[in-house]
């Protein structure tokens, strides 16, 4: 039971939550929202290279049970058919929405992503996920004092008439990307080749990052052919691969102000709908 | 009490030992699935069992081998899935199309006296977990996914690696399907080291990239552990 003034705190807390430009009401109206605060807030949360940060303290973390159970539940599902590692990134890293994004922790996304693909892909109704939760949550009140938790599946379900995604048996014996090999015609860029990355909108996903597009590189390597992950992240097997490539930057170039030498560079993994040739 | 201290405070344990939020959905999540038949328990034991066994020794091991025998290093940059399997690392365990997050492409880079490499996912924290174990907790951080990119050189020195003018940076900005790992110089002072002497410098944070190997130097550049609240018991 909450009181009045438990409800009250709590939207006091919620109220300090921000993440939108401070000098913008909440909802806008039309007339506030110019092309650049629209890329911004439509922009995939995920994309962070380049964003200004002040050093942090780096140090590593000691695994908590839950997110190694999280990690490999998310790995099961993909390994049984649910979905594709691509649509898992896209749920947890982008469509979670940028407060979740850098308030939670990494695999506090994997759970959330998890919970969300079983919901949308009717495996099952939010129904049964919050009774499921009452009722974990109820088996340790008082705390766990001293005991290890544990998952009590009530049976063994029969899986046979679960949909599950082609991709988990197609890739058996091959792997991923290799399941693609030979699918997407001649390459269309060569090693060496100049390139410039298009700034095509980005909408709902894409692994493109914000800070190559516009720019000019050169074709390093011929990588691989794969679906692309505009596409494989909704599971549309029925797209044609494509070419990917890792492409150089030169860093001065890249970047205004770079403080490094003029011969430091940066590679990145790039579709062809990405690039264009530039000569 | 401060602002600063009041949040600080918020970090501590509580006195009572409550199963976490997460815990709990992680629970609760994995009983649907087995009910439904979306996976069995054996499924999740299974890789349980392989995700608690993999680690940064097979990738040590790749590069240790590489320095001693040429014919091996060519391997290794020609297909490095290939060079994988001669230290008992097969990209297509534990599914038989790999680990999923994984997929089943890898790069070596291989550093020169002139050129340094360094690895992130400014995207995410992909990092080549089947021959290198988990990525570390900074590694995921935004703060080194924001700033690698594009200030190499600082990044690089706050793990107390300074790089010369005449040493070239190259990040591997890791966002799509290949995985990518370093194989560093190998440091003067080894000439008649064995593979697992050199094995030993070579230390996860060398096969990032944010450390290079060094005689005597045997750990991580980054050592702080935070602790778990309720960590993995094996």
């Amino acid at each position: 039971m909450t009181t009045p003034r438990d409800r009250v705190s709590h939207l006091d807390l919620m109220a300090r939550l921000k993440s939108a430009f401070t000098d913008l009401p909440d909802a806008p109206s039309p007339d506030l929202i110019d092309h650049e605060r629209f890329t911004a807030y439509v922009k995939t949360p995920h994309d962070v290279g380049g964003e200004p940060d002040a050093p942090i303290k780096f140090e590593n973390k000691q695994y908590e049970a839950w997110e190694e159970s999280t990690y490999v539940l998310c790995e099961v599902l993909g390994w049984r058919g649910i979905w594709h590692t691509e649509e898992r990134r896209r749920i947890g890293n982008v469509d979670v929405g940028r407060t979740i994004y850098l308030g939670l922790p990494y695999y506090g996304r994997w759970v959330l992503a998890a919970a969300r693909i079983l919901v949308e892909k009717h495996h099952i109704t939010l129904g049964e996920l919050t009774d499921r939760l009452v009722e974990v949550k109820r088996r340790y009140e008082g705390g766990l004092e001293g005991k290890t938790w544990q998952a009590k599946p009530k049976f063994e379900g029969d899986g046979s008439r679960v949909t599950r995604n082609l991709h988990h048996t197609h890739a058996v014996g091959k792997g991923d990307p290799q399941v693609f090999a030979g699918q997407a015609g001649q390459p269309k860029f060569q090693v060496g080749d100049t390139v410039l990355v298009r700034e095509l909108p980005a909408l709902f996903y894409t692994r493109t990052p914000e800070y190559v597009r516009g720019a000019t590189g050169e074709i390093a390597t011929v990588a691989y052919e794969s679906l692309g992950p505009e596409d494989e992240a909704w599971d549309r097997h029925d797209q044609t691969p494509e070419w990917f490539y890792i492409v150089r930057f030169n860093l001065s170039q890249l970047w205004h102000g770079y403080t490094g030498t003029g011969t430091d560079t940066l590679q990145t993994e790039i579709p062809q709908r990405w690039l264009e040739a530039l000569t | 009490m401060s602002e600063h201290d009041h949040d600080h405070a918020r970090t501590v344990a509580p006195m009572v030992d409550e199963i976490t939020d997460f815990e709990v959905l992680e629970i609760a999540l994995r009983e649907l699935c087995i009910e439904k038949g979306l996976f069995t328990a054996e499924d999740h034991r299974r890789f349980t069992e392989f995700a608690e066994h993999i680690g940064p020794t097979p990738a040590a091991h790749m590069v240790a081998r590489a320095w001693l025998d040429p014919e091996y290093k060519k391997l290794v940059l020609a297909d490095a899935i290939a060079a994988s399997r001669e230290v008992g690392v097969d990209w297509l365990e534990p599914t038989g199309f790999g680990t999923p997050s994984d997929f089943t492409a890898l790069h070596v880079l291989e550093d020169t006296p002139t050129l340094h490499h360094v690895i992130v996912c400014a995207l995410c924290s992909c990092y080549p977990r089947p021959i290198l174990g988990n990525s570390p907790e900074w590694y995921r951080t935004p703060n080194y996914r924001r700033r690698l990119v594009r200030w190499p050189r600082q990044v690089l020195a706050e793990f107390g690696l300074y790089l010369p003018e005449d040493v070239a940076i190259r990040v591997e900005d890791s966002n799509q399907k290949h995985r990518f790992m370093v194989m560093p110089v190998r440091p003067k002072g080894t000439e008649d080291w064995d593979e697992d002497q050199l094995a030993a410098i070579l230390t996860r944070d060398c096969l990032i990239g944010v450390a290079l190997p060094k005689v005597g130097v045997t750990t991580n550049a980054i050592t702080d552990t935070r602790p778990a609240i309720h960590p993995v018991q094996h």
